[in-house]
């Protein structure tokens, strides 16, 4: 049955008394195997979401379900939405929400936002040294030859500073819970995005489910857009007391536009695109009806390769000629800087718990997914013979895209994949099938566990910061271990607790 | 404000304004055809084509006159090139589907309610084809449309900020009223001279789709007298239709955006010019002369044009040496 017949189901039995037969949770069923957000056994909530599971067995599933259909409608009104590029051109599509929140207590959220705080100090200092001294790979904790060798890796970024050493301005890490604890399965650190559909999820649940929030002590996120203004301020050229600032997005088109809209608007800047902008005796402008009018920094949400034809893809028609030269002058800084994308690769991920221990002198607070670098002889053989247990990934893809699932996978694409490994090793790397928590989800037959990760935004100016949420995704399909938004994942609301 | 977002605003207006015109000008020439002879729903056809400067792909302007049929006929084939042919650009439904697309890209600044009601009135009219509103009421197809379009601007009206965002939304409205209301003047003169008798509906049609008809009832209550009308269509400031109320607009929208004193922007001269032409010389023109009030129609609308050209050239796509 589909989610939306759930709702006209809602509709058919709307008289029958609420409770009897169809508590939300009377068949939920907790898997040992998995860690269960909610529930520590069956019928037995963790202690700070007994409060919540009381309220919300309260409910009938029908209603809860009508709720979310009307959120959801609300998003597509709204054009809360993103685009899928498959074979019959673009589709847009919303990130369907399910209602039961993912709650995260404070000390669990403490020790993730230490841990993210300390990965992203790490993930600084490394861009710093990879385009600057290069001691990190004097000194042999990274191999040379994989970063020179990153796709991602800008050399033109070479010996230039950046304001305060920041590179990573804004990043959204993928974390996940197994049974050992939380893990960081991906950073991203170029043009993350998702933060919309964290707040909009926020709301959505803040006007249905009201008076939960109050009773729970659910920690805020709204200021999430007041943060973001601040930290880019704070990362003006040296100089500049009252910056002006603005969205560079590649336009209507890109998937993510309205999340570029929001936080525009958010932040209370001008959303510009390339066209938008002029490069001036080494300064940038953006065009006005009052004239050209300077601009000092540049939030943009558009990839590397595309921001100037001059310095990188010249067949780009969605940059500014000479805005990479206004930013090597210092005349403007772009967050995130060109070429993060170099800390972020999958192969270079594998050494971040050793650029924590290098940089800081500090144990990574967050552990690393173990991960086999099949450019590496011994990753690759273990690798190809332990394909039915392994994930491959391509070190260059993303969005759940150019992966095999090992035990998901039949022999014969395991080969095809296999022979695709051979042909460019440095192109793979794989990692073990993770145990990825799971959270209580509305199905058709009341809650159900489905797996989830979880996205928090952090953001770095004079100091780190990141509000008390995530973009909690969840694999909806039974059993799926894939939440990419792209790949039929939903999203939850995450509520970090306070003490 | 970004320069592309003005002309964003600039050209969702104009694009507005041009598919009610449209409206407008089908709305009564259904009505004209409903009881009127052969002749004149024909000349209300070539009103119409002139008034929107276009020769139509299909059809015929002159049809043999006795044969009414074929009149019918072709009245189906004219109606749609000026609603739905596809490459007709000022198609009432391509304005809207344009209006639409800059609305798209200026959404960030509209309020969300203006674009969901165009977003409504897009997605009325995507999917109808002539043959489906010629077998109702061609009509009341088109008065409700452009109630739907009415919407738009009044929700705008409603809800808009009024900054220059909300200025350049004036401006290119009022920049294409005058364009079409002088076009359309011209055009009936042409084809209904001044002094020609026994013309009244011809010209109250005139009035009705310039929205201009229980106004003028209401002022010239003696009667109804050509070029009394041409006068009031043209430099009654009061009307909301009028070129005269139009300018006005735009200059005050243009008042609003300048950059500042001292020296006025060739576009506020040159609006300001058209304004006080209608003003002081407007009346001094032969009013029984028809040449000369259509010749003083054209060059209201050449300078229409230019004054197109200035706003584009001082606030969207200026030169950077130029900038101010």
């Amino acid at each position: 049955m589909s989610r939306e017949s759930l709702g006209r189901e809602a509709d058919a039995d709307g008289d029958g008394p609420a409770g009897a037969g169809q508590r939300l949770f009377a068949a939920y069923e907790t898997r040992p195997a998995f860690y269960d957000e909610m529930f520590e056994a069956a019928g037995v909530p963790r202690a700070h979401c007994r409060a919540l599971c009381d309220a919300l067995d309260g409910m009938r599933p029908a209603e809860i379900a009508a709720m979310q259909e009307y959120a959801e409608r609300s998003f597509l009104h709204q054009g809360i939405t993103f685009a899928v590029y498959g074979e019959d051109g673009a589709q847009e599509r919303i990130i369907p929400i399910d209602f039961l929140p993912r709650l995260v207590d404070a000390a669990d959220w403490d020790r993730v936002e230490r841990g993210l705080k300390q990965r992203l100090e790490a993930l600084n200092r490394f861009l710093a040294d990879v385009y600057g001294p290069g001691r990190i790979m004097d000194d042999g904790v990274v191999p040379v030859d994989l970063v020179r060798g990153c796709p991602q890796y800008r050399v033109e970024m070479r010996g230039l500073e950046v304001p305060h050493g920041v590179y990573v301005a804004l990043c959204g890490t993928d974390i996940v819970r197994t049974n050992a604890g939380f893990v960081v399965l991906e950073d991203n650190l170029r043009v993350p995005s998702g933060v919309s559909y964290m707040l909009a999820n926020r709301r959505a649940l803040k006007t249905s489910l009201r008076n939960l929030f109050r009773r729970h002590r659910v920690r805020g996120i709204e200021h999430y857009g007041r943060l973001l203004r601040q930290t880019l301020a704070e990362l003006a050229p040296p100089g500049v007391s009252d910056p002006c600032i603005v969205l560079l997005t590649p336009g209507v088109y890109n998937s993510a536009f309205y999340e570029h809209m929001f936080l525009a608007q958010e932040m209370g800047v001008e959303l510009v695109q390339g066209s938008d902008l002029v490069v001036h005796n080494g300064f940038v402008y953006m065009r006005t009806t009052a004239g050209l009018q300077k601009v000092d920094v540049i939030y943009r949400r558009i990839d590397d390769d595309f921001i100037d034809p001059l310095a990188f893809r010249p067949d780009s028609q969605l940059g500014t000629p000479g805005l990479f030269y206004a930013y090597r002058l210092g005349n403007v800084t772009i967050a995130n800087a060109p070429g993060t994308g170099v800390a972020d690769d999958k192969s270079v991920y594998a050494y971040v718990p050793d650029m924590i221990r290098y940089y800081l002198g500090e144990e990574p607070l967050l552990a690393n997914v173990e991960t086999h670098l099949c450019r590496d002889t011994q990753g690759l053989e273990y690798t190809l013979d332990n394909l039915e247990t392994l994930v491959v990934k391509m070190v260059g893809e993303s969005g759940g895209y150019g992966m095999l699932v090992g035990p998901h996978a039949s022999p014969d694409e395991r080969a095809a994949y296999a022979e695709e490994v051979r042909k460019n090793p440095a192109n793979f790397v794989s990692q073990p099938v993770l145990d990825l928590s799971v959270s209580p989800c509305l199905t058709d037959t009341g809650a159900a566990p489905r797996h989830v990760d979880l996205r928090p935004f952090v953001l770095r100016g004079n100091e780190t910061r990141l509000v008390p949420g995530a973009f909690c995704r969840v694999a909806l399909v039974e059993g799926s271990l894939v939440v990419n938004s792209s790949q039929g994942g939903g999203g939850k609301d995450l509520w970090v607790l306070s003490d | 404000m970004l320069s592309r977002n003005a002309e964003g605003l600039y050209w969702m207006a104009r694009y507005l304004e041009r598919a009610q015109h449209g409206c407008h000008l089908l709305a009564e020439q259904f009505v004209i055809i409903e009881d009127r002879p052969v002749e004149q729903i024909d000349q209300g056809w070539r009103r119409l084509f002139a008034a929107v400067g276009r020769t139509p792909l299909g059809g015929h302007l002159d049809p043999p006159p006795e044969d009414e049929d074929f009149m019918l006929a072709d009245a189906y084939t004219l109606a749609d090139d000026l609603t739905f042919e596809p490459t007709n650009p000022d198609a009432i439904r391509n304005c809207v589907a344009a209006a639409r697309e800059s609305a798209r890209q200026v959404r960030n600044i509209i309020p969300d309610k203006m674009w969901s009601s165009l977003n409504l009135a897009y997605f009325d009219l995507r999917d109808v084809e002539m043959e489906t509103i010629w077998n109702r009421q061609p009509g009341s197809f088109y008065d409700r449309t452009e109630g739907a379009l009415r919407t738009v601007s009044g929700v705008a009206e409603g809800t808009i900020y009024r900054d220059d965002g909300w200025h350049f939304l004036q401006l290119g409205r009022f920049v294409e009223r005058v364009q079409s209301v002088s076009a359309l003047i011209d055009a009936h003169i042409a084809l209904f001279p001044t002094a020609a008798p026994d013309s009244d509906a011809d010209w109250l049609s005139l009035l009705w789709i310039c929205e201009a008809h229980f106004a003028y009832r209401r002022l010239y209550s003696q009667g109804l007298r050509p070029t009394s009308m041409v006068d009031f269509l043209v430099a009654d400031p009061s009307l909301s239709h009028s070129i005269r109320h139009a300018l006005g607009r735009i200059v005050e929208a243009l008042d609003a955006v300048a950059a500042g004193p001292p020296l006025r922007t060739e576009a506020e001269r040159r609006a300001g010019r058209m304004a006080a032409s209608i003003d002081h010389d407007w009346p001094d023109r032969d009013a029984g002369d028809d040449d000369a009030t259509r010749a003083a129609l054209q060059a209201i609308s050449a300078s229409c044009r230019h004054l197109h050209e200035d706003i584009a050239g001082a606030y969207f796509n200026y030169e950077i040496e130029d900038a101010p």
